[in-house]
């Protein structure tokens, strides 16, 4: 599995990369969503892309409206991670194609939970941990 | 926990976030960031002390729309340097650079900012954080709201939410 | 550090009230949880230690403080696409004409494990059928925290589907707030699994899970012996991921079936499917 986590903050990309790839994804950054479609364009494209919201350049809802526009991109799961915590918001994100949504701060455990939820994770992953404390 | 706070009287009506929300908020995202084990603890601040930490960092987000304030994190060095090698997975004897730490304290802030934001009248959008290496300097057509002071391994942490007059 | 006499007086107490085993090594743990409770009585914890003999609300807080609560919503998963893909459709068709589910979460912490079916039910039940959800626990806090049907940022995070968090919760300040018509369903009780059981009818299914594990292997045995009349002839008992009725006394592996349904183990009363399979 691939996953891509488009974050303006690279401590946040670092947080979430050593999460992912202790569960066995191979992973991808970018700074913000014209990055990320930038790179998809190029023929990066992941399994799953993990989204902030608030981003330069693209912000993470245009994105995923963009990815949802091209039918190529179909079997992409879109994830937000972001601290846009109202319903309001959160209901929005869906209805434009996000699958699944974490709301910031969480904990590793919350993106495993949701990862597995999404059936990306083989059961083993779970149980086997692999997740940086 | 009690936290000394002060409200501005000048901030009249204008709506804040509670102290208590302030200070959740603060907690949930350093317990996300940095585990159980060295949690935020209250610090108690006379009424006008600046924060008075030697090295401090700063960072800003603004609230716009049906809400509007700005939020600040100030934070001492030496919370900053560690707390950022925590979340950059810097390996111990390396040091963070500044640019390091201010991406580090403007995801902070971001976080932060996104929740009080939540918290108040909507819908309103949250600014990219602004981070700088000293402490933070606010127009004088706003006025601080709300304050928690906080210390970390010792070393102080102020969150303010500051409203237009 | 807590003196040894004090520990064992804690562990002790704890295992008269909910037949929870503390086992020595957990010193830091009882430490860690009662200290905050000592300071808030201005008591030093042998002090406060000496004081719970005779101070029965104490003795709850100390309980509460030392019960593991961890949970999470539509935890492992699988029992829960177990419940709705293999056990509901029987028992939709055998209570076709009561119409009436009736669910016991026998160790439901602060309420998301009574929650996540609840909001199945919501989504799978036909129109017309009635359910009640059973919550019950040791811990006054937990069940509190059921009633209140409240939950924090970092909960709602774990587990929970975006889409059945935006369905069926109403944000609260920085809370999650349960809907009402979801909360209606649940009756929560105050309930020792260890000691004898109140009436309170038979159930379809019971998840009894992530609880036993707590317990030695006699206590194991008589709840699971105690299991047997709460559950109706054709109902479904649910344990935890790391928890089997298969290292029971023979009594017990006789009278619990062991049904794979996927990846899950469900435990079925042997001799009431045989009774109603034979006819009987
Ligand atoms: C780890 S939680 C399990 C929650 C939920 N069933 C799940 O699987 O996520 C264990 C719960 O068992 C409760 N408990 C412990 N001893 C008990 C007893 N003797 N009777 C009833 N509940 C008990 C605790 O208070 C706690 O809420």
């Amino acid at each position: 599995m691939r996953a891509m986590i488009i974050d303006d903050s690279r401590a946040m990309r670092s947080i979430l990369r050593r999460i992912v790839s202790g569960l066995d994804f191979e992973t991808s950054e970018a700074e913000h969503g014209q990055d990320a479609l930038d790179q998809m364009n190029a023929g990066v494209v992941p399994d799953i892309c993990l989204v902030d919201w608030n981003m330069p350049v693209m912000d993470g809802y245009t994105f995923i409206t963009r990815v949802r526009d091209n039918p190529d991109w179909r079997d992409v799961t879109l994830m937000m991670v972001t601290t846009e915590s109202e319903q309001r918001n959160i209901v929005r994100a869906l209805a434009a194609g996000a699958h699944e949504y974490v709301i910031k701060p969480f904990t590793p455990d919350a993106i495993v939970d949701k990862l597995a939820l999404l059936g990306l994770l083989q059961p083993d992953a779970v149980l086997g941990g692999g997740v940086p404390a | 926990m009690n936290v000394l706070t002060f409200f501005d009287t000048d901030a009249g009506a204008a709506e804040a976030p509670s102290v208590d929300d302030v200070q959740a908020v603060t907690e949930d995202v350093w317990l996300s960031l940095l585990g159980e084990q060295e949690v935020l603890v209250p610090r108690l601040v006379p009424p006008g002390t600046p924060f008075d930490a030697l090295g401090v960092w700063s960072a800003v987000a603004s609230i716009s729309g049906g809400w509007q304030g700005v939020v600040t994190i100030e934070l001492a060095d030496s919370v900053a340097r560690p707390v950022t090698a925590h979340m950059l997975d810097i390996p111990a004897g390396t040091d963070a650079t500044d640019s390091d730490v201010a991406d580090a304290v403007g995801e902070l802030v971001n976080m932060i900012g996104g929740n009080i934001k939540s918290l108040m009248p909507g819908p309103s959008a949250l600014s990219l954080p602004s981070v700088a290496a000293g402490r933070a300097v606010f127009a004088s057509d706003l006025v601080e709201a709300c304050r928690v002071d906080i210390s970390w391994r010792g070393e102080p942490v102020r969150v303010c939410i500051h409203v237009p007059h | 550090m807590t003196a040894p006499s004090a520990f064992a007086s804690v562990s002790a107490l704890v295992r008269r009230e909910t037949s929870m085993v503390y086992d020595e090594g957990k010193e830091y743990l009882v430490e860690a949880r009662l200290n905050p409770l000592a300071q808030a009585k201005g008591l030093d914890l042998e002090q406060y230690v000496a004081r719970l003999a005779f101070d029965a609300d104490e003795r709850r807080k100390v309980i509460d403080a030392l019960t593991i609560n961890e949970t999470s919503w539509f935890r492992d998963h699988s029992p829960y696409q177990a419940f709705t893909d293999s056990m509901l459709p029987p028992l939709l068709e055998s209570r076709s004409m009561t119409r009436r589910l009736r669910i016991w979460s026998a160790a439901c912490s602060s309420g998301q494990e009574a929650y996540s079916i609840a909001m199945l039910l919501d989504q799978h039940l036909p129109a017309g059928w009635e359910y009640e959800i059973v919550a019950t626990d040791i811990s006054t806090q937990m069940l509190d925290r059921v009633r209140a049907g409240r939950y924090s940022q970092v909960e709602v995070n774990r587990g929970l589907p975006a889409t059945s968090l935006v369905r069926y919760f109403t944000r609260v300040g920085r809370e999650w707030e349960i809907a009402e018509r979801l909360r209606e369903r649940i009756t929560v009780r105050h309930m020792n699994l260890a000691a004898p059981y109140p009436a309170l009818g038979a159930f379809d299914v019971i998840w009894l899970r992530n609880v036993l594990i707590y317990f030695d292997a006699t206590t194991k045995a008589d709840i699971l012996r105690r299991m047997l009349p709460m559950l109706a002839g054709d109902g479904f008992l649910l344990l935890g991921s790391s928890e089997t009725t298969l290292d029971m006394p023979p009594d017990l592996t006789a009278s619990w079936r062991r049904d794979q349904i996927g990846r899950v183990p469900a435990y079925r009363r042997a001799s009431a499917m045989t009774l109603s399979r034979t006819g009987a």
